[in-house]
């Protein structure tokens, strides 16, 4: 029954990795810290008094503290039900930016 | 000889020692370095650290590191206030950590190594052969 022989599903069927469907409190808590960090470096090119076109694109980004939970820990997905699925599903999700939403959704 | 050598490094200085040592083996760099006129240094040069790693990430993300002279993690450089840097930074802005600094905050690679080292612990009082700097 214990042991490193028990039947589990990682045992008993091979490689098996389960992704939980949402993010955990800690998880969720992280997203927003890095999420407050681009925002930095956003805010501190905007310091610099430089002017171009990316920075006028990085600038219509919503921030950490505008967006709605459902756009921080979410993202679009045309193939899911309700048209939403959890952003740690999205690969390399921690250095991508996945602020903003297809129009209409 | 090494083991010599070691003792005098492990043994504890003189507090008046460490602090003179400390003068020339480290100047702590500071963020915001408030020069001693009355009005602040303009900030003129952007200070970019690469904090998360591009492995994996596509090839403009990690030419666009490349470009701005950064080829590992925690790295540090500096660039002058240009639109062309400001652009890579916000290529990268999911990687790098980036802080306004004046001109005086501005290190090269070496200096940034020497600051970085630790104090030696001891210094040289006198030697046979003269005054033979550091």
């Amino acid at each position: 029954m214990f042991g490193a022989f028990r039947a589990t599903q990682p045992t008993m069927v091979g490689l098996l990795w389960k992704t939980p469907w949402k993010l955990s409190r800690t998880r969720k808590a992280n997203v927003r810290s890095r999420l407050k960090k681009v925002d930095a470096v956003i805010e501190a090119v905007r310091a610099s008094g430089m002017q171009c076109k990316s920075l006028v694109q990085a600038l219509e980004l919503p921030k950490e503290h505008e967006m709605p939970p459902k756009d921080k820990y979410t993202v679009f997905s045309r193939r899911e039900q309700g048209y939403r699925k959890g952003i740690h599903k999205v690969p390399k999700w921690t250095r991508l930016t996945l602020r903003t939403n297809p129009k209409g959704f | 000889m090494l083991l010599n050598a070691l003792p005098m490094r492990a043994c504890a200085p003189a507090r008046s020692a460490l602090e003179f040592t400390r003068l020339f083996a480290t100047a702590t760099p500071s963020s915001e370095v408030s020069s001693t006129s009355s009005q602040p240094e303009p900030n003129t040069h952007f200070r970019i650290t690469l904090r998360r790693s591009a492995i994996s990430l596509p090839a403009n993300i990690k030419g666009t590191l490349v470009a701005l002279g950064i080829h590992r993690r925690m790295q540090t450089v500096y660039h002058r206030h240009t639109p062309d840097i400001a652009g890579k930074i916000l290529r990268v802005k999911e990687l790098v950590e980036v802080e306004n600094v004046p001109e005086s905050a501005v290190r090269t690679k070496l200096e940034q190594r020497i600051e970085r080292k630790a104090p030696r612990g001891y210094i040289v009082a006198r030697s046979k052969f003269g005054q033979l700097d550091i």
